[in-house]
């Protein structure tokens, strides 16, 4: 409850990227994304990585925040890594893994997978990666024992353009990661929607609401911390009541949740309420005309980088029309 | 003794070696019985109160030392079942009546003793019990808990724990945002629930009338630690103490002192009720 909650990664410490106009940031983040889509080369989409990489370390950003982001997606990349290898079969064979399944070797892989969910308990982090060195030493192991009792033989092939296709989804996934916790990185939250309303204020013409639509966006960031402490206080008061969120049946997990869940919804309307009244006390009109307190300017840096990630959008499209990169 | 600290500190970072974490309860040691006590405790914003009991009920785990509830004994690595001590302690939090989500009110009340696996019939005789016990009309068990004024809101949320049948009640600030009359009413029923069924009650309070008029035992927090924990009525004559951690006196307490003062008569001003005021005025003043 004492504990600060900071919601979002920001990350505070000053470099140039700190320093840039919030506008800047996203719209150089953009540039770079569209052109990471336009890409079509294996290499190409390695020096896109390095580059961010490059600016991610001018970010004094420790490397291991990127890293945590890629920790949330890793099932889903090493899931989609394995997909591509295993399944893509035109081009040219590279190697063929043949495995035999016995008995003995199924009895360790399952003595294997016991040890693992048993050691699940104890060890808490970088399950992702405890499974992966299961599973290749599971492979492994039909790889190259080969006992009697043998069940199934079974062959794995890989082929280049598979390794191509795999490598090439793994780069991009990274590299998009990495530019867009870049950007929440090293952008307040406050900041990051100053810049958002600046970018979004032409669409005022066509009728859009875009300062009510940023003042929403800004109010829900503000209330984050705010309702995980009040949920915090909820889940205890339910705690002394008996709810024992960590076990219990799916029906009592149901009501847990019930018991969770309705007191936050009327707490939240409540202060969406209470938060009405105050900014109608304090002459709140919605989309009347107003000034920012943090006024937003572009300094030579800024420029610098509209220009090279616009030379970059530029440069990757040219290439991909006449050299089909 | 129901309740023992024994060196007990808490911290809502993790403790880390070479590193000064600021503890939110500091180095407590704390007996409290499972009979007959009142106690309040009281103290400035973030001296650890609610930390303090919310370890009482093992919501919290100490990060160093050792609590025994009930025959239970908590450290801050051993794995014990705490469900059934938080059956024994019941802890109302503050404006407990966010609590509430159930259909009808009734329905909150049970909500606990079934979580502690009391049969349905049971707990529903438990809740109409304790719903007369604190004042609750059968009207209003069965209006929805948001259908229905603050202060019954209050109400069915203490009822709620009052009908897990708990050995010792702690209640967080229980009287803050009630009218006078709601205040007076519950502090009353604390005091049945304590000298009839002899229930330990503990409640946390920033306001002398509240421990003045239904504490006997008073812990004061300041910064953590416990720097008082005895008898209420010697709390408020000792004045510099209370100086010191600047507590206020009752304003029973501050009418004779002032009466003392400008009427110049010899009155012991350490009262503590009306009654008391009034008897030793009239004893003073009568003829």
């Amino acid at each position: 409850m004492n504990e600060k909650i900071v919601f979002g990664q920001y990350y505070h410490t000053d470099s140039w990227i700190h320093r840039l106009d919030p506008r800047t940031k996203i719209i150089a983040v953009f540039l770079y994304m569209i052109a990471l889509f336009v890409v079509k080369n294996v290499y190409l989409l390695g020096a896109f990585l390095l580059l961010a990489l490059i600016v991610i370390t001018t970010s004094k950003v420790p490397l291991i925040k990127f890293l945590n982001s890629l920790k949330m997606v890793s099932f889903i990349l090493l899931f989609t890594f394995f997909f591509q290898l295993l399944l893509r079969k035109d081009g040219e064979q590279l190697a063929v893994f043949s495995f035999n399944m016995t008995i003995i070797n199924a009895l360790l892989i399952i003595l294997l997978f016991i040890l693992y969910f048993l050691s699940r308990r104890i060890i808490k982090s970088f399950r992702v990666l405890l499974l992966s060195i299961v599973l290749l030493i599971s492979f492994y192991i039909q790889i190259k024992f080969d006992f009697s009792y043998l069940l199934f033989t079974y062959q794995v092939r890989i082929f280049d353009s598979g390794l191509i296709m795999s490598l090439y989804i793994l780069l991009r996934i990274i590299a998009l990661l990495f530019i867009s916790s870049l950007l929440t990185l090293t952008t307040k939250p406050t900041d990051l929607n100053n810049g958002l309303e600046a970018i979004l204020k032409p669409l005022k013409h066509i009728g859009v609401k875009v300062s009510t639509l940023t003042m929403m966006i800004s109010i829900a960031l503000r209330f984050i911390p705010t309702l995980i402490n009040e949920a915090e206080k909820i889940l205890k008061a339910q705690a002394s009541r008996g709810v024992d969120f960590k076990e219990g049946k799916i029906g009592a997990k149901v009501m847990q949740i019930i018991s969770l869940l309705v007191p936050m919804f009327v707490i939240a309307y409540k202060r969406a309420y209470d938060l009405a009244d105050a900014m109608e006390a304090r002459g709140f009109i919605p989309d009347a005309p107003r000034t920012n307190i943090n006024l937003l300017r572009y300094r030579t840096s800024d420029y610098l980088t509209f220009g090279f990630s616009f030379a970059l959008l530029v440069v990757t499209i040219y290439l991909r029309i006449f050299y089909a990169l | 003794m129901a309740i023992n600290f024994r060196k007990v500190s808490y911290s809502y970072s993790a403790l880390k070696k070479n590193k000064k974490v600021k503890f939110a309860v500091s180095d407590v040691n704390l007996e409290i019985a499972e009979k007959d006590e009142f106690i309040a405790i009281v103290g400035h914003t973030g001296s650890g109160k609610s930390t303090l009991v919310q370890l009482m009920n093992a919501l919290l785990v100490p990060s160093l030392g050792e609590i025994d509830i009930l025959g239970t004994t908590i450290t801050p690595h051993a794995k014990v079942k705490l469900k059934p001590i938080r059956k024994q302690v019941g802890l109302v939090f503050q404006f407990p009546e966010y609590q509430l989500f159930e259909e009808t009110s009734l329905k909150d009340i049970t909500f606990g003793p079934k979580n502690f696996g009391i049969p349905t019939e049971e707990a529903i005789q438990k809740a109409l019990d304790v719903a007369r016990l604190v004042g609750l009309s059968d009207d209003i068990l069965k209006k929805s808990p948001f259908a229905i004024s603050g202060g019954e809101m209050r109400k069915v949320a203490i009822a709620g724990i009052l009908a897990s049948n708990p050995d010792i009640l702690i209640l967080d600030e229980p009287t803050v945002g009630l009218d006078p009359f709601g205040k007076s009413e519950l502090l009353k029923l604390l005091k049945r629930i304590n000298e009839e069924e002899h229930k330990t009650i503990i409640i946390i309070t920033h306001d002398m009338e509240v421990v003045s008029q239904v504490a006997k035992r008073v812990i004061v927090l300041d910064n953590a630690k416990i720097v008082y924990d005895g008898d209420m009525k010697a709390l408020f004559k000792n004045d510099e103490f209370l100086i010191n951690h600047n507590l206020d006196y009752p304003e029973i307490m501050k009418l004779m002192r002032s009466l003392k003062e400008r009427l110049g008569v010899d009155i012991d001003i350490y009262q503590y009720s009306i009654e008391e005021a009034y008897q030793e005025l009239s004893r003073v003043l009568g003829d």
